[in-house]
């Protein structure tokens, strides 16, 4: 994993109400997400929570562990794991399991369910990623739910970070992300390091 | 939604998430409200978690279990971080098993006649009155319906037992089964009960690609303006939160 110190620059200049498009390619999905993670966890301090839509959460846990980037301030909502029998089995306590990727509102429920566990701090969500969440979702509902999302999470206060390969998403999503987020940081296919 | 009107009338709060935003403040006090739901969608929690949120602003609260034991249904609830045991042991929250009142009045038969219906409505009001309870929920008041025989003996039943709460008082929670069979222009078991309820709000399943989701919508509620749209639910550790559900995944 090489992380790239300017997206942590770019965060470091944002109010927590914003919403981030981060777009990256399919061989440096890892860099990027080790890239926002570490400057939200080690440098601001912030909780946060992190929806696992692209992969189980226990493979970016380790990710990042091996990284020596210690995930625990965050709590994992897995959209994967319970595709898989036996999927769900694990000892971490930080990582909870929702049904499928089609719930788009049980996401949303599970984020504001953690948010209200900690009312008085200042948090970040991660949705990884869009792309994973456009192969069950048709691409009305999936826009209109980035809409309510972006909305929903600059409401409360909370810095959401939006991660997706847009070649991968339906027009419709990727211009609704383009309205409603409030900053774009394209990494593309770029390899780090 | 419009602007309010300058007169508002007084609400009971529910302290459920989500529940009094929808409902521009919380349930006019002394209606009488018909939760309708399929089985498994949360009537019972949130029946208990507005009891609860009464309960810990000292108000007297009571439970008529109609369904399940009530040493079952603390047992279920206990699960819930917003139930305490302490809350029933102080005297706040009280359960009545509806066998055992049954069984005191006589009424331990298959059928009920009016003479019935009328002691138990007297019951019912006599334990509200002398515990000065402000909130009640009675689940299930669809398993009480199938011992009345006819349409119009429920009527009555449910008439009297509403206007006697509300004359003491006591906003009421009456708890309904429906199939998703009765589902659409019923909103209860017998079409009755309906018919005079104060409000009326569906708990139920939308299935999405083969995975339910539980929703909520207020149908109805007299003396406020209130949202009618549907809002996904979950039953978290937390009691019901809810959410609006996605347009687009509403059907």
């Amino acid at each position: 994993m090489d992380v790239d110190p300017r997206i942590g620059d770019i965060l470091k200049a944002l109010s927590i109400n914003s919403s981030v498009q981060v777009r990256h390619g399919a061989n440096n999905a890892f860099d990027i997400i080790g890239s926002v993670v570490r400057p939200l966890l080690l440098e601001f301090g912030l909780p946060g929570i992190y929806i696992s839509a692209s992969r189980a959460a226990i493979e970016i846990i380790d990710a990042l562990m091996e990284e020596g980037i210690d995930p625990s301030p965050m709590h994992f909502i897995d959209l994967v794991s319970t595709s898989t029998i036996g999927g769900t089995d694990v000892s971490h306590t930080n990582i909870s399991f929702i049904d499928s990727p089609v719930m788009l509102e049980a996401i949303m429920l599970r984020t504001m369910y953690f948010q209200r566990a900690r009312p008085d701090e200042q948090m970040f969500v991660i949705l990884d990623s869009v792309h994973a969440l456009s192969i069950y979702n048709e691409p009305r509902m999936l826009a209109e739910y980035i809409h309510t999302f972006v909305n929903t999470f600059r409401h409360r206060n909370t810095l959401s970070i939006l991660l997706t390969i847009p070649d991968q998403v339906a027009p419709e999503v990727l211009s609704n992300m383009d309205l409603y987020c409030t900053e774009l940081i394209d990494r593309g296919d770029l390899i780090i390091g | 939604m419009l602007p309010g009107t300058a007169y508002v009338r007084d609400r009971c709060v529910t302290g459920i998430h989500g529940m009094d935003e929808i409902l521009r403040g919380g349930v006019p006090y002394g209606s009488t409200v018909l939760v309708a739901g399929t089985c498994g969608c949360g009537k019972t929690t949130m029946g208990m978690e507005f009891l609860v949120y009464g309960a810990r602003l000292g108000e007297a609260c009571a439970h008529f279990t109609a369904t399940e034991p009530s040493v079952k249904l603390l047992e279920n609830v206990r699960q819930y971080n917003f139930f305490d045991i302490g809350l029933v042991d102080s005297g706040l929250i009280n359960v009545f098993d509806m066998d055992v009142l049954n069984d005191w009045l006589g009424l331990n038969k298959s059928t009920f006649d009016k003479d019935d219906i009328n002691a138990l409505v007297k019951a019912i009001t006599d334990i509200v009155n002398t515990i000065g309870v402000t909130r009640l929920v009675i689940d299930s008041v669809t398993t009480l319906c199938y011992k009345i025989p006819s349409d119009q003996l429920i009527r009555d039943f449910l008439f009297t037992l509403g206007k006697s709460l509300a004359t003491l008082g006591c906003t009421t929670l009456l708890v309904a089964e429906i199939t998703s069979k009765t589902g659409g222009a019923n909103y209860s078991s017998f079409g009755v009960e309906e018919a005079i309820s104060d409000g009326i709000v569906i708990l139920g399943d939308v299935e999405r690609m083969g995975h339910l989701m539980r929703y909520i919508q207020i149908v109805k509620m007299r003396g406020t303006n209130h949202s009618r749209a549907r809002y996904n639910i979950e039953l978290t550790p937390a009691g019901l939160m809810m959410t609006p559900m996605l347009k687009w995944g509403a059907q």
